[in-house]
């Protein structure tokens, strides 16, 4: 599996910056972060909520603008890959490995992460992890996997508020140069899937119809291009 | 010069790769400017080995977009650049002939940072004689107990303390997993011979976690040779064990005899008083006073190891230092309410009961049942005794979960099995055995 390529993603995420991010209830875990991709020692580990991945990307990205090594790994997609990949990524400044839970059940990725915990750990650099679950409720290998990866700080992120994600969504379309009046947004929360995903595919759509038709965002422009 | 090079080359390569390629594959990679052009390293043969089927041609270009002489070679090796003194560079991870990276002694690991209480003493008191006197009787030591309990702390505080006692001392610590690793690449490269002579001439060798030897028998044989060849050598060995190494499958019965020719000592789960100090400790060693009410609130629920208590202690620095509220119960019950309720979660009665019942081999309606027989009576009393201590169940609750007992037969549970842990070693390693399942 060693000559296999990622696949390439649909298109690049400019948008991974911690400037992008609506922390909502989140303000103190964004602060952590910020601070190891700042260059503090430390370890993290994010559960829950949503963004894991945009935190992690955004912390790689501001680490590496700043002169530092630093390595984002998302093990959903390396799972397939051997865990020898993790061998001396300890060594660099900051390192973000994404969605743990998807290989921490088998027992070389297991042991190779928990080498990783102890080797960052020991050389006083900057580690962050994701899952989807606590580090005590992940079905680990070896127990003591678990118990590494909670060694630092744990913090389940948690879900935006209405407002957050009106926040959010407004961020966002500025961001992309689109303006979003808060009654349009307010209509969104109130008509449509309220989970933040949905929102944002619900954004771009718009932002495409509005391109296309020369048109501003406003309630009767949503209705038509939402069917609503 | 390099760093400003390589960063205008990283701008490009992330507009025409997708984040997780870049972050992958180009971010870990450390650029070294050198007179005939730009070295890379590659933290492992894998990343390497990507770049160069991959994306080499790319960096290449880019390269040569940044202005660079286009007679300027781009190099690739496997390294870091992060600077560690006296360490010679690793090429390819597996050479043996070095203390290498990731096996070095965790300096934070000294006997003076190790909180001493009830479960871990003696643990102590062996590792520090050991330290003072390696290669004497207690040859080899053997710390075994549950994750996150501080045997990996006692290791290197060992390490530390012959390298204070002997600034020359050669002390090799290594994960028994890594050992494995090593003897599987010296087999490949041939160099076996290296790898002998490497483990057999330290002064002192500390391998960490030996239940990874369970199972391949390769290891156990190169190991069981090591091992007498430092014995006769009077070279200290230490080892730590998640258990004790006679229950382990899948190892030698040479081995096992051998781990036990010296002393075994055991590290349990911290009790109260001991949680409660490390907690103290660990807040003072990060410049902050925490007040014992919560020490004593957060020992109280977070019982498992020491690894979490540390976790807890952070989040609450880390929550007072960013809202500028002083830390105290109301403040540690907001901060930790996720965590805490993982560790509820974890720790159900149902779940005590089940584990106990897998444990004796018993039923579950049995445990829960009037009948009053030794082999059932026992386990249940034990069972009473877990739940009261890793639970925050109240004695009637707990009475009410084995099948509508009274709480004074709880009360009398727990007395009775204290009395028994006191004088019945068996009892005892049933009682910290289960509160090690249960915890984990």
């Amino acid at each position: 599996m060693q000559g296999q390529q990622l696949p390439l993603g649909v298109h690049l995420r400019d948008d991974a910056r911690f400037d992008d991010f609506q922390p909502g209830a989140n303000a103190e875990v964004l602060g952590h972060l910020r601070k190891l991709a700042a260059g503090e020692p430390g370890q993290l580990y994010l559960y829950g909520g949503l963004g894991k991945s945009h935190l992690l990307q955004a912390a790689c990205k501001q680490s590496m603008q700043e002169g530092r090594s630093t390595a984002y790994l998302p093990l959903s997609d390396l799972a397939d890959m051997d865990a020898g990949l993790l061998d001396g990524m300890a060594g660099r400044s900051l390192l973000c490995v994404d969605d743990v839970q998807a290989v921490c059940a088998d027992e070389r990725w297991a042991l190779n992460l928990m080498r990783l915990c102890d080797t960052a750990r020991a050389e006083g650099h900057a580690l962050v992890f994701a899952g989807d679950l606590p580090p005590a409720e992940l079905p680990v290998a070896v127990p003591d996997l678990a118990t590494r990866l909670g060694w630092g700080m744990v913090y389940g992120l948690k879900p935006l508020s209405d407002d957050d994600k009106l926040a959010a969504l407004r961020l966002r379309a500025r961001t992309r140069g689109l303006e979003l009046p808060l009654d349009v947004g307010r209509y969104l929360l109130t008509r449509g899937a309220r989970d933040l995903p949905a929102l944002m595919d619900t954004l771009y759509r718009l932002d495409t119809a509005s391109l296309a038709a020369q048109r501003r965002l406003t309630i009767p422009f949503v209705k038509d291009v939402m069917n609503l | 010069m390099s760093a400003n090079l390589w960063q205008q080359c990283t701008q490009k390569l992330s507009e025409r790769l997708s984040d997780k390629e870049f972050g992958t594959w180009i971010m870990p990679l450390q650029a070294v400017e050198t007179d005939s052009g730009l070295d890379l390293l590659a933290p492992n043969a894998m990343v390497r080995e990507q770049i160069e089927q991959h994306y080499l041609s790319l960096i290449n270009r880019v390269v040569g977009e940044c202005g660079v002489d286009p007679g300027a070679q781009v190099r690739l090796r496997i390294g870091s650049n992060s600077v560690i003194p006296s360490l010679p560079e690793e090429e390819e991870d597996t050479t043996p002939a070095a203390v290498t990276l990731g096996t070095r002694l965790d300096p934070k690991y000294t006997f003076e940072s190790f909180v001493q209480g009830k479960s871990n003493h003696i643990a102590r008191a062996a590792a520090e004689q050991v330290a003072d006197n390696p290669g004497g009787s207690y040859n080899p030591l053997l710390i075994y107990g549950g994750s996150g309990l501080g045997k990996t702390h006692l290791m290197h505080g060992i390490g530390h303390r012959m390298v204070q006692h002997n600034p020359k001392a050669r002390v090799v610590y290594r994960q028994a997993e890594r050992f494995v690793n090593e003897m599987v690449a010296a087999i490949r490269h041939s160099r076996m011979d290296e790898f002998k002579s490497f483990y057999r001439s330290c002064d002192a060798l500390l391998i960490d976690d030996i239940q990874f030897f369970a199972g391949k028998k390769g290891s156990q044989e190169e190991f069981f040779h090591t091992f007498n060849a430092l014995l006769e050598g009077k070279q200290q060995i230490v080892l730590t064990c998640d258990r004790f190494p006679k229950e382990l499958d899948d190892l030698e019965d040479r081995l096992k005899s051998r781990f036990s020719w010296g002393l075994s000592v055991s590290v349990e789960p911290p009790e109260l008083e001991t949680r409660v100090a490390i907690l103290i400790s660990k807040a003072e060693q990060a410049g902050i006073s925490l007040p014992q009410e919560v020490a004593f609130f957060v020992a109280k629920r977070v019982r498992s190891n020491v690894r979490d208590l540390e976790s807890a202690l952070h989040r609450l620095i880390a929550g007072s230092q960013f809202t500028g509220i002083a830390i105290d119960i109301e403040f540690a019950k907001q901060v930790l309410q996720d965590m805490l309720a993982v560790h509820d979660r974890l720790i159900t009665l149902e779940n005590i009961i089940k584990t106990v019942a897998e444990y004796y081999k018993i039923r579950v309606s049995d445990l829960l049942s009037s009948r009053r027989n030794r082999s059932l009576a026992r386990p249940r009393q034990i069972a009473m005794a877990l739940a009261k201590d890793l639970t925050n169940h109240s004695l009637p609750e707990i009475g009410e979960a084995f099948g509508g007992r009274d709480h004074t037969t709880v009360l009398h549970a727990c007395r009775k099995v204290q009395e028994l842990r006191d004088s019945d070693s068996r009892i005892n390693e049933d009682y910290s055995n289960l509160s090690r399942i249960l915890s984990h």
